[in-house]
This record gives structure tokens, sequence and C-alpha cells, in this order.
């Protein structure tokens, strides 16, 4: 996967990305809360 | 190099005529004591993001844990994810939200403060910032070492002038200008972070055909893992190392666990959530803080592990060969051969932006600590005017404290500093800090005996157990006639995995065994956190 062969490694490589556009998704999602 | 020194100058020029234009705009925007300590707390989602983020990130994450990367390969990419996971949205979403409120609803204006006013202790205000005051110049003096050093092979400029110069530059925006200038700065900082490492990661992507293609790559020539490093559990650059080998639990313990965990307890950072006026702030930078730490750590781990692709097939290298041994060497080499000349010097500049906002932050934070919380709040009893003049006196001696040890103390002390601030931080505050804005039932006892069996179990396996501080250190060797005094795997084990449950657990009993604290100051501390 990826040019990767341990799947720890791949995974991990995508679940970087995938937690840094969680982050986004959080903040657009609540962009008007809290106040 | 030589070549682009007149570039660079110029370039530093301008960029350190930006600096001052925000330090100056801090210095006009500062009226009060929470203008000074706190910034107001009414600092923009955006910049709070970036200065979180640059101040966490310094020059050592990007080159020395990039170079570690080099050496040890992306399953450095774990400490990648605590880093979003827990330093961003943990820290923000979690943790931010009611210290933010906590820290209103008590007036405080620094951690230690927050911490001395949810027990209602003095003795945990001080104590907590003689420690910081303690022990943070070290971890300053590694970054300005390494500020420094950059300068001195970039410019050209004697290391101890140029030692000197960062100091001024920083102390002067930092003592003027208090929180608002450091924050400011650390936004434009961290900007160019980010422009710098996000080119980095596109450029070493298309430098090895393809992202597919540079991971296959890097996977190809596995075999060449020196035998030393195979021997300790080293599999490849694109794979784990064997579990439970030395290599491992490095991987696990220290760098995973102690940074990705330690991150939650250090003050400069968590003063930074009680910076912002509601919760919609704190949302809002969770939204810019993400990405930016994935392009922070994930490309410099990934980058410097990628680095021995490129090495090899341009001269048949690894990395580590390459850096002569030196870690720390991997990325400016492979930025030096890899990247196009102007590029250099712009990553030149996000080096020294690095190196420049972790500083202004440990400055103000350690300033506040001997200034404010043990000075002011301890010695005196709060019975000194409220002025920020105390502050600032603290900032300029804390400054010269971290330059003395910059010279004073041999570089084999000062390295391992930023794990000793981290681990000590996990275990001397985590315990005490979780319990302050979540536990109800915490008392002052708890969080005092937390607070010193955390402090004194962590540097005892500091000094004693943990062989990578614990050898060069030499309190071990010298009292007992070992290195350390425990063998086999406890010499690799990360302090954050004993003292910092230790410290735990004693808040709990320690709790449980004294009386609550009146609930009248408990509805005052948890005002409108639900």
């Amino acid at each position: 996967m990826l040019g990767i062969d341990d799947p720890q490694i791949w995974v991990v490589y995508i679940l970087c990305v995938l937690s840094a556009i969680g982050c986004m998704l959080y903040g657009a999602l609540n962009w008007n809360k809290g106040t | 190099m030589v070549l682009n020194t007149a570039i660079l100058g110029i370039t530093v020029l301008i960029y350190l005529m930006i600096i001052f234009y925000l330090g100056w705009l801090g210095y006009k925007r500062t009226k009060a004591i929470d203008d000074y300590m706190v910034a107001g707390r009414n600092i923009h989602p955006y910049i709070l993001a970036l200065s979180y983020g640059a101040t966490f990130i310094s020059t050592s994450a990007i080159v020395g844990f990039g170079g570690a990367a080099g050496a040890l390969g992306m399953g450095l990419l774990w400490l990648a994810l605590m880093n979003i996971v827990v330093g961003i949205f943990i820290a923000f979403v979690i943790f931010g939200s009611r210290t933010r409120k906590m820290g209103k609803n008590l007036q405080a204006v620094t951690f230690p403060e927050l911490l001395g006013r949810r027990f209602d202790s003095r003795f945990i205000q001080g104590f907590s910032g003689i420690l910081i005051a303690i022990f943070m110049p070290l971890y300053t003096g590694i970054v300005l070492i390494g500020g420094a050093r950059f300068v001195e092979t970039t410019l050209g400029i004697n290391y101890d002038i140029a030692l000197m110069i960062l100091t001024i530059i920083v102390a002067a925006y930092v003592i003027t200008g208090g929180l608002i200038a450091v924050m400011y700065t650390d936004a434009l900082q961290g900007t160019l972070m980010f422009i710098g490492m996000t080119i980095l990661l596109v450029f070493t992507y298309i430098r090895l055909g393809g992202v597919v293609e540079a991971h296959q790559a890097l996977t190809n020539i596995a075999y060449l893992v020196p035998e030393s490093l195979a021997k300790g559990g080293h599999m490849g650059w694109t794979a784990m190392p064997a579990f439970g080998t030395p290599i491992w639990w490095n991987l696990i313990s220290t760098l995973v666990l102690g940074v990705g965990i330690g991150v939650l307890a250090q003050p400069q950072l968590v003063v930074r959530f009680m910076t912002v006026k509601d919760d919609k702030a704190l949302n809002r930078a969770v939204f810019v803080g993400g990405p930016f730490i994935l392009m922070m750590t994930g490309v410099a781990f990934t980058v410097g592990a990628l680095s021995n692709a490129y090495f090899f097939q341009k001269n048949e290298m690894i990395s580590l060969a390459v850096a002569g041994g030196n870690t720390d060497l991997i990325i400016p080499e492979f930025i030096n051969s890899a990247m196009p000349e102007v590029f250099v010097v712009l990553f030149m500049l996000v080096l020294l932006a690095a190196a420049m906002s972790t500083l202004s932050s440990q400055y103000h934070t350690m300033g506040t600590a001997i200034g404010h919380d043990f000075y002011r709040q301890y010695v005196k009893k709060g019975k000194i005017s409220h002025t920020i003049d105390v502050t600032k006196i603290g900032i300029g001696l804390t400054i010269l404290a971290s330059v003395v040890l910059a010279y004073v103390l041999p570089i084999s002390i000062i390295a391992p500093a930023t794990a000793i601030f981290f681990g000590l931080c996990a275990a001397a505050f985590l315990p005490m800090y979780i319990g302050a804005i979540f536990w109800k039932r915490m008392t002052k006892e708890g969080a005092i005996a937390s607070m010193l069996v955390g402090t004194f179990s962590s540097l005892s396996w500091l000094a004693f157990v943990h062989a990578k501080e614990a050898a060069p250190l030499g309190i071990s060797q010298a009292l007992f006639g070992k290195a350390t005094l425990l063998t086999g795997t406890w010499t690799v084990v990360d302090p954050i995995l004993v003292a910092t449950p230790l410290a735990m657990l004693t808040a709990i009993v320690v709790s449980l065994a004294t009386r609550p604290i009146p609930q009248e100051h408990l509805e005052k501390c948890f005002d409108n956190i639900k």
C-alpha cells in the first residue's frame, strides 16, 4: 500500500492525513459554536 | 552556502524588520497586566493556532527529530499522529475549553497560577514557578544553541556573537511587548514554517518520482540498514522496529509517549488557551492547528526517512553515512543537496523562525514563572503592586540564566534537556492539571503530594535509571559506581511510563484520604463549566 509493506506504517501515514482533515472538519462544523 | 550569504543576509534583515514591527505593535497594544501576561484574553484564532504550533515546534523538532527519522525511519509518524490527535485535538477541545473558562473564573494569568488558585495554595504556584524557572532554561539553552549554530554556519557570523544577537533580538520584543508581541511574531514565524515545509514535501516527492515511487524506493533499500541498528530491532525505513527491541522501546516510550503526551502539560502552551475570549476561537484554532502540525512533524519525519532513498540514488549511501553519523546533519545535508538554491535560503529562514518562536515563549514563560508566580505571589504573598515590571525583571534574569547555561554546561548534559523538561512537566504537572479541570474531589493535599511525587520520581528516574540521561549526567556513576541502577529494558523505559502513573495514583489516594475542597470555592472554579 502506497509503496510501504509494513501495515503499521501505511496505516499511520493515512491516519496522520485523516486526523488533520478531521481537525479541519471539526473546526468547520463548530465554526460559530462556543459563544 | 557562501554564495547565498548576501541573499540570505538581505532576507533575514527584511524578516527581522517585520518582526520588530510586530513587536512594536505588541508594545503599543499592551496597556494592562492581562495584556502582558495573557494577550488581553482576546487573541484571533488564527494567531492562537499558529502561535501554539510554532511554539510547540522548535528547530529540534524539524532538524533533530527529522534527523532521527532519517536514522530510524517512518515509524516516527506515530509521534506525528500523537502531535495532531493529542497535541491539537484533545488539547484544544477537551483541555482548552475548561482551562480557558477556569482561568477566567479565577483570574489566573499563568499556568502555575491556574493550578495554585484552583487548589487555593500559594505553595503550588510558587513550587511550580520555581520548577519552571530552574529546568526551563536548560530546554531554552538547547534551542538557543541550535539557533546560534544555524546563524553561525549560514551567515558566517562568529558563534558567540550569533548567540548574543539572537538573544538580544528575541529578548527585546518579549520584554517590551509581552505575550501579544510573542504571539504576533509567532504567527508570522508559523506562516513561514508552513510555507517552507509544504514546499519541502512537494519537492522531495517530485525528486523521487512521486509518492508511491518514493516510498517504494525507500522500501527497496531496507537491506542497507547498518548492522548495529539492525541488531537493535531496525527493520528498514518503511517498517516499524521489531516489537520489544531497544529501538522499539526508544521510539514508543520516549518519542511517541514522552513527547506526545508530555505536550499536554507544557506551561508555555497551556497559557495560550487563556488568551482567547470564547470557545468559538478554540474551535476555529483547531481548523488551522491540525493541518499545521501535520505539515511540521509529519513532513519532517517523512522527508527525514525519504532522504535515504535520495542519497542512495545519488551516491549509493544512506543518510546516516552522508551525515557522518550525526543525525542532526541529515536534514541540512538533504536540503543543501536536493533542493534548489532559492529554497535553501527560504528553509534557513524557516529554521530561524522555528528557533525564535520557541525561544520567545520560553522567555515569557520563564520570566512570568520566576517574577509573577514565585516572587510576587509566593515570596511576597501577592502583597506587592500588580505591575508588569517584576515580570520584566524575571524575564531578563532567566534569559541571562539560559545564556550562561548554554555556555557553562557541557553539551552532553544540555542535549537531553528537551526530554528532561517534557518528562518533568508530564509527571509534576499533568496529573494535577487533569485533576484540577476534571475532578472536583481532588484536594489541595492530593495536588501537592502528586506534584512532589511526580517531580522527584521523574528526576530520580532520569538521574539513575533512564540511560539516555543518566549516563551523560553521571550522578549515578559518581554515587553508586554504575551508570544506571537498573539494567535491561528498564534503562530505555521513559519516566512518563513510571513517574506520571505514580503521581496520578498519589493524587487519587491522597485526595480520597483528605477533606474535600469547600463547595463554595468549587462553584467559583467550575462556574460555566459543564
